[in-house]
């Protein structure tokens, strides 16, 4: 018997938030303190559970499963391929949206660092549960958080814009929660028993009607929260009114429950289902792709030309998804770590900015790398990772998920790569507006380069890039086992499932790598 | 059993009543305290009896007064309302100049009428313990003298009660009529020997149907009571707000069980009930979009939140209504608490704007505040989720999957104005300077019960659920 690592990780940010109650709100330098121990403990154990994780080994790892309320409903937590990275990619980044916090936040600090590890337990709990009822629990549990971080901490529209959040989101996990009724109705009428545990509702063979429905009921509530062309609405107005630290971890967690929910839950509860919409699917997504690329270019914001980045390189995970193969999942899964990565240290980066100058709009900058040499050089490494550049993260997740959807359709494929280009367009064109040429604005003369403090933040992030985009192995074989019984799992429920070769082009290490990467434009 | 025993938990009500409007007469200058705590150790006698009688089937008056263990476990729900009533209405009554001894002698007047209506058998009986309720309940509404609104609620709530006894009483005269019964264990047996129901009797039952609905507040027999809650002092209110209905849809429970399953005119009666359920959801979740006093928000979440319970009722489901029951208790009643909470000397905060800048001044209260609304839309981990959880699941099971769906999407407009509320006391700046009343912690007690019991019942309610489980065998 071991120690519940999992409900540990878990609850730790709750019991953190739960001691930050009982701290005066005047005293700053402790709340931080305790908010920043208790979120890199969990980042601790989060980190020995990835070593102790057992790649070879297809199920769920570090189980623990004890009854809870009746009706199918358990205590059932474990980890396995498809949830591990993002485990650690949340317990990662919270401690350094506290540390951000330090002087991002001037006023109510206490209450932005509880919702904070509250929204950690919420986020963590989602990846972690396997009993559809716990999911749906963590589910909501991390909405609230990020309700009252956007709307307390928000800039000035920003109750519009959480009230728009949260409706969104909810609307969608309302219809979740009623297809949730239904199948634990049907397993129950087939069984003659109650369970809400997901592996074995993997088993449950629904007839198409009912799939379809119930695909779109799940589906839709993953889709909002993706978020999917035409969903998408709420990510914009979010983004922009969030604070840098409700940011971050919007685009970089938030959005993967969204993609993990169709990976964990749509696509093999409802296999039939999944055949028939992927089309849907992916227009959706090529939809998305391109439309988030054409409005990137548009933006006037930085913040917001991130957020339309974000519809857009989710648009590519989706599908990948979509490709509805191997290769494909294990790209989309690759490339939620990165985009996480990537798009969490540009809003850093925003962020850094904004606090300096109080200004997010391109043309207020000019010139920063003058002033701002060491920034900027972190910068351009998170704007090419974000465009995918070999060496860096982004290209080996981009690469896998381009594999899989050129031998799903190459049509897509031909499609899908237009993200390439225009992320080429829209980072490199709003880093070169606010980094390079001359300083026209006082405000830019004024500008003072990172603090160390800052520097905490952005090197533990540029260090994973480079390692993820040189050793990708390290990652890739952690998740293999997992993603390899996913695939017979699928195949066995779908008939339509391809099992695409791994490609000639992509070996194992990333040496190869970096030399296709010119075959790619 | 001897008779005393059986009676014990009325009696010591109705002893109680006296007593403590005995004191009022007598003493006039005392502090209110010493009735509130009269009245709180006659309510624990009161529930110390009843717990006694778990499990042995008393019975009284020859099995008019029958305590099975859904009876008594509503007694003891009825009774931990009414002693939060009273913790409630301790400073309260002092701050509104309210008469004393009426307030906490009615309010177990009250409660014994509600005992008497789900310790019964006998639908005769259940009459007599509804009026026994009403009239109780009229006057408590009324007792803000100085306010006119306070008199508009009372004659509101009387005009229509009485209609709604009418009705009841009507109902049972036809339904006596048909099968020459009233005891509720026969009805079924009665019925199924007949073949159909006659339609006396079908008349007779869509006509008590209705009392009860009225009662309940179900639409469309609902639109006295946003103004009854708006009149009535607040700590009354919270009162209506949670036992009553409570004590509406046992009685209604107690009557349709043995109904369901009876032939084709049960299933019109279910069919109906299913409609009443959708349009309460629907029309009580929009309307209370609309509203910017807080005492009509609640007024409408109430009804809405009889439209979920009767989900419950449609689907047959005993346990999952008696949970629901019992879990709204907290939110229901605490978030009355919370606008007592921020009243004082003759002054309320009844609007919406009042609540500006709540989470800043007193975070306890507004966070308290928020945790119960949270739980009055249903949203995971509190209990307000887990029992929409089980009243939908079974809605679904028992083939109701329409009205699941109507409840879930009612679910989020309901999200919509209870978040409005939180977003007006977290996120918006103060427009009006109200300060909680720091000095009430009678009221304090009853919020961090209602919090405590909420994220109990949210996420270990383990022993409750297995109770209620037991409890709904003796239905």
């Amino acid at each position: 018997m071991h120690a519940p690592l999992l409900s540990l990780i878990v609850f730790l940010p709750l019991g953190g938030a739960l001691l930050l109650v009982f701290i005066p709100k005047e005293e700053r330098r402790r709340l931080l303190i305790a908010a920043l121990v208790f979120s890199l403990a969990a980042l601790a154990l989060s980190i020995a559970l990835a070593v102790r994780f057992d790649g070879n080994e297809a199920g769920p790892q570090f189980v623990e499963d004890s009854a809870w309320l009746g009706y199918g409903i358990r205590y059932h937590l474990g980890v396995d391929g498809l949830s591990l990275f993002l485990v650690c990619l949340t317990t990662f980044l919270v401690p350094l949206v506290l540390l951000a916090s330090r002087t991002s936040v001037k006023d109510r600090l206490k209450e932005y660092l509880l919702f904070m590890l509250v929204l950690e337990t919420g986020m963590i709990g989602v990846f972690l549960s396997l009993n559809l009822f716990l999911f749906y629990v963590f589910w909501e549990a991390a909405l609230i958080p990020m309700y009252f971080l956007i709307g307390m901490f928000g800039g000035k529209r920003r109750i519009y814009a959480t009230t728009k959040f949260v409706l969104y989101t909810m609307a969608g996990s309302l219809l979740m929660l009623a297809g949730i009724f239904v199948l634990q109705a049907a397993f129950a009428r087939a069984s003659g028993s109650y369970s809400l545990n997901i592996f074995d509702l993997y088993r449950l063979s629904l007839p198409s009607g009912t799939q379809a429905w119930l695909f779109l009921a799940f589906g839709l509530a993953f889709a909002i929260k993706v978020p999917l062309f035409p969903f998408h609405t709420w990510l914009p107005d979010a983004h922009v009114e969030a604070p840098t630290g409700a940011s971050v971890l919007l685009a970089a967690v938030l959005l993967k429950m969204g993609a993990y929910g169709f990976i964990r839950f749509a696509f093999p509860l409802f296999p039939d289902a999944v055949a028939r919409f992927a089309p849907v699917l992916a227009v959706l997504a090529i939809i998305g792709i391109i439309y988030g690329g054409l409005m990137a270019l548009i933006q006037k914001d930085i913040k917001s030309l991130v957020a339309y980045s974000s519809v857009s390189h989710m648009g590519l995970i989706i599908l990948a998804l979509a490709a509805w193969n191997t290769i494909g999942l294990q790209g989309a899964l690759l490339q939620m770590i990165n985009h996480g990565l990537s798009t969490g240290m540009l809003f850093f980066a925003v962020g850094a900015l904004y606090e300096r100058t109080h200004s997010r709009t391109i043309t207020d900058y000019g010139g920063v790398a003058r002033k701002m040499p060491v920034f900027s050089a972190l910068f351009l490494i998170a704007v090419l990772s974000s465009l995918g550049l070999p060496g860096l993260n982004g290209f080996a997740g981009e690469i896998l998920c381009f594999a899989g959807i050129f031998a799903a359709h190459k049509v897509w494929a031909i499609l899908a790569v237009t993200t390439v280009i225009l992320a080429a367009a829209y980072l490199l064109g709003m880093y070169q507006k606010v980094c390079h040429g001359p300083v026209v604005h006082n405000r830019v003369d004024a500008l003072r380069d990172l603090r160390p403090a800052e520097l905490a933040i952005f090197i533990p992030i540029v260090f994973l890039m480079f390692w993820i985009g040189l050793f990708p192995g390290t990652f890739l074989r952690k998740t293999e086992a997992t993603a390899a019984r996913y695939a017979a799992l699928i195949q066995s429920r779908s008939a339509a499932y391809v099992e695409a070769q791994r490609p000639a082009i992509l070996p194992p290490e990333a040496g190869g790598k970096a030399a296709t990467g010119g075959e790619r434009r | 059993m001897t008779g005393f025993a059986s009676l014990a938990p009325l009696l010591f009500l109705v002893i109680g009543a006296v007593v403590v409007l005995l004191l009022g007469t007598v003493r006039k200058a005392a502090a209110s305290g010493l009735q509130a705590f009269v009245s709180l150790v006659f309510l624990i006698a009161a529930g110390i009896s009843a717990g006694r009688l778990w499990g042995r089937g008393a019975r009284a008056f020859g099995g008019q007064l029958l305590w099975d263990e859904a009876g008594l476990f509503l007694a003891l729900l009825f009774l931990l309302a009414a002693a939060l009533t009273v913790l409630l209405g301790l400073r309260f009554i002092v701050y509104h100049r309210m008469p004393r001894g009426e307030f906490y002698g009615l309010l177990l007047l009250a409660a014994s009428g509600l005992v008497i209506m789900t310790a019964t058998p006998n639908l005769l009986v259940a009459f007599l313990g509804l009026e026994v309720f009403s009239v109780s309940g009229y006057a408590l509404a009324g007792l803000k003298r100085g306010d006119d609104r306070s008199a508009e609620a009372a004659v509101k709530y009387f005009l229509t009660g009485s209609f709604a006894s009418a009705f009841f009483v009507f109902g049972l005269a036809l339904i006596y009529g048909g099968i020459r019964t009233l005891d509720v264990s026969r009805l079924g047996a009665a019925l199924a020997e007949s073949g159909s129901t006659p339609a006396l009797v079908f008349a007779g039952l869509a006509l008590a149907v209705s009392g009860l609905a009225y009662k309940i507040a179900l639409v469309p027999f609902h639109m006295y009571q946003p103004d009854v809650y708006e009149g009535s002092p607040t700590p009354v209110s919270a009162f209506f707000a949670v036992a009553p209905k409570a004590a509406g849809f046992a009685v209604l429970l107690r009557l349709l069980l043995p109904y369901a399953g009876t032939g084709e005119e049960a299933k019109i009666v279910f069919g109906l009930l299913a409609a009443v359920a959708a349009a309460t959801m629907v029309l009580a979740n929009f309307a209370a979009l609309r509203q910017t006093n807080l005492k009509r928000i609640l007024a409408y979440s109430s009804i809405a939140h009889a439209g979920y319970m009767l989900v419950a009722v449609v689907a047959e489901d005993p346990a999952g209504l008696l949970f629901y029951l019992t879990q709204y208790l907290f939110p229901g009643l605490g978030a009355f608490a919370v606008i007592i909470a921020l009243g004082g000397p003759e002054r309320e905060a009844l609007e919406l704007d009042d609540l500006t800048g709540l989470g800043r001044r007193s975070p306890w209260l507004g966070g308290i505040f928020a945790v119960l609304l949270a739980s009055l839309a249903g949203l995971p981990p509190t209990s307000g989720f887990l029992a929409k959880f089980y009243v939908f699941s079974a809605a679904v099971r028992a083939g109701h999957l329409g009205l699941a769906l109507v409840g879930v999407a009612t679910s989020l407009v309901s999200v919509y104005y209870y978040f409005r509320i939180i977003r007006v006391m977290f996120m918006k700046e103060a427009v009006r300077d109200t300060d909680a009343d720091v000095d009430n912690p009678a009221v304090y007690l009853v919020l961090f019960l209602c919090l405590y019991a909420v994220l109990q019942l949210g996420l270990f309610p383990g022993n409750i659920v297995t109770l209620i489980g037991r409890t709904v065998a003796s239905f």
